[in-house]
């Protein structure tokens, strides 16, 4: 998926997180986000994913205006915590899976994703007694339910332990090669084999966007 | 065993208690299977709201029958149906304007159920048998009208829910994450509303207005201790919800006592079987897990 961005302003209420932020993504490339906590890189994906309200003319999404946009079913996303999440109620990964599902992956394909992060064996587990680390995988699985076109993730190895923060990226480049626009969001961008394309540094609502040259191959 | 011969015998023998097996057993399905979806989105307090305005409808329906002789009604079920969606819409109105504050349209629209009910109650001549029966239930006078409405509610809903599942399912569990998946969940929420306002105002006739909201939502919480998944859970409810049903039914027919306060009673007693056999059942597997950890 295209993404395009021109002078982005954003804040809540009074306060602006976000100032002038312009950038684009073709499809197929890999935007990784760094920057403090606070600096506002959840807040931008958000308008990406119009959690945000943003003006018109703002955001581009396969050439579509935001606001006008419909196709949301493409885009995957793991969003940072899950406070949204109900719990305690007794649901499957599986159940959540198949909620999540609107005919485009099939049930072989599911499968694949869940061996792929290691959670095949949970996926008639009550999901009240998984560990953050496997939770969050699920979630992931859980995004690309859809065969998304862009994969939005926030910081989605916290609580992950190595063995399978190494399978997440293996996963997440292949997705990348297979032509998917992947938006991350990471801290330990130096130890992670993710092949980006593109990197941004958020600071103090401002950013500053690098293209780099894709370490093809090196994982997977 | 021949008081159950005496209750089959009934059961074989009298319209009524047909009927009232029938739409005891239906409610019996449909309160839990709504009240499943209710507990997950947090809004246990939602059937009690819907249930204290829709007395407030049929307060106005026994008003208009009784003093002002206007016929037309012919039951204030009809009313009382009516009020309760009315409710249903207020709520989720309020429910939007005061986004961070969901919960005051529960108490709001609560006071102004009772206090439009105590109202009418009072100019339809006070405490009356009917009025008695809407607080506390009477699923042995319920008719022929009363029952076919309920079937018909028990299908569209039934079909519903087939249709709409995983809807549901996700909007109940993970509101944002349906929204981004482009799911209309706004328009989901008042048809769920509407449905659960459609659910509580037909119940009231089997357990009464004081009552409903227990229906729907002790045997679900039962059932939430022991579910392995969210279908399995769903089920455990409905099973134990109509085990109370049949229980308190016959118990009501038996000694004569409010079938309203039969049902819940039962569905507490599953409640309370449910917890204990649990921390029993807890407290067993933790010594094995000792005794196995001393090895
Ligand atoms: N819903 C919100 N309402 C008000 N302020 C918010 C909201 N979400 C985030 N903020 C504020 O915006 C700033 C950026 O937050 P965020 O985008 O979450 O940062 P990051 O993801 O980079 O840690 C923070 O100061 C945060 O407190
Ligand atoms: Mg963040």
């Amino acid at each position: 998926m295209r993404i395009q961005l021109t002078n982005l302003s954003f804040g809540y209420d009074y306060r602006t997180v976000l100032k002038d932020i312009s950038f684009k993504l073709e499809s197929g490339d890999f935007l990784v986000i760094i920057g403090n906590n606070g600096s506002g890189k959840s807040t931008l994906i958000k308008c990406i994913l119009g959690i945000n309200k943003v003006p018109s003319k703002k955001i581009y999404l396969d050439d579509v205006n935001i606001n006008d946009y419909k196709s949301w079913i493409n885009i995957g996303y793991v969003p940072q915590k899950f406070d949204d999440f109900n719990y305690e109620f007794p649901i499957t990964v599986n159940e959540i899976l198949s909620a999540s599902r609107y005919g485009k992956v099939s049930e072989e394909e599911k499968l694949e994703w869940l061996d792929r992060l290691g959670i095949l064996e949970l996926q008639n587990e009550n999901i009240n007694n998984l560990s953050g680390g496997q939770l969050q995988r699920v979630f992931i699985v859980r995004s690309l339910m859809n065969k998304p076109k862009l994969l939005i993730l926030d910081e989605p190895t916290v609580g992950v332990d190595a063995t399978n923060v190494e399978r997440f990226y293996s996963t997440v480049n292949d997705l990348n090669r297979m032509g998917v626009t992947i938006i991350l969001i990471t801290h330990d961008i130096k130890s992670s084999k993710a092949n980006f394309t593109h990197v941004m540094h958020l600071h103090q609502g401002e950013a500053t966007v690098k293209k780099v040259a894709p370490k093809r191959g090196e994982s997977s | 065993m021949i008081l159950s011969i005496s209750f089959l015998r009934a059961l074989i023998d009298h319209d009524f208690m047909q009927y009232a097996l029938i739409t005891g057993l239906l409610i019996g399905f449909l309160a839990p299977l709504i009240g499943s979806f209710v507990v997950i989105r947090r809004l246990s307090l939602i059937a009690d709201t819907l249930s204290h305005f829709s007395l407030a409808g049929l307060a106005i329906g026994l008003y208009f029958i009784h003093i002002l002789g206007i016929t037309f009604i012919r039951d204030p079920l009809y009313l009382g149906m009516l009020f309760a969606v009315i409710g249903s819409i207020i709520i989720e109105i309020l429910r939007s304007y005061y986004k961070n504050y969901k919960e005051i349209s529960m108490p709001i629209v609560i006071s102004l159920g009772t206090a439009l009910s105590a109202l009418f109650i009072s100019l339809s001549g006070g405490f009356s048998s009917s009025v008695y029966n809407y607080l506390f239930g009477s699923i042995l006078t319920v008719g022929r009208t009363f029952t076919i409405i309920i079937i018909a509610v028990t299908a569209v809903i039934v079909t519903l829910t087939i249709l709409f599942f995983r809807q549901m399912v996700i909007i109940s569990f993970d509101e944002a994450y349906a929204r981004l998946l482009g799911i209309r969940v706004n328009r989901f929420q008042l048809v769920t509303t509407i449905v659960l306002a459609l659910v509580v105002s037909l119940s009231i006739e089997t357990v009464g207005v004081l009552l409903v909201s227990s229906l729907m939502i002790i045997p679900v919480a039962a059932a939430m201790k022991v579910g392995k998944s969210f279908k399995n859970t769903l089920f455990i409810a409905i099973i134990f919800s109509e085990i109370s049903v049949l229980l308190g039914l016959w118990l009501s027919f038996e000694v004569g006592l409010p079938s309203g306060a039969t049902i819940v009673l039962f569905n507490i007693l599953i409640l309370l079987i449910v917890a204990l056999s649990k921390k029993i059942f807890a407290k067993k597997s933790l010594k094995v897990k000792q005794s196995e950890s001393q090895i």
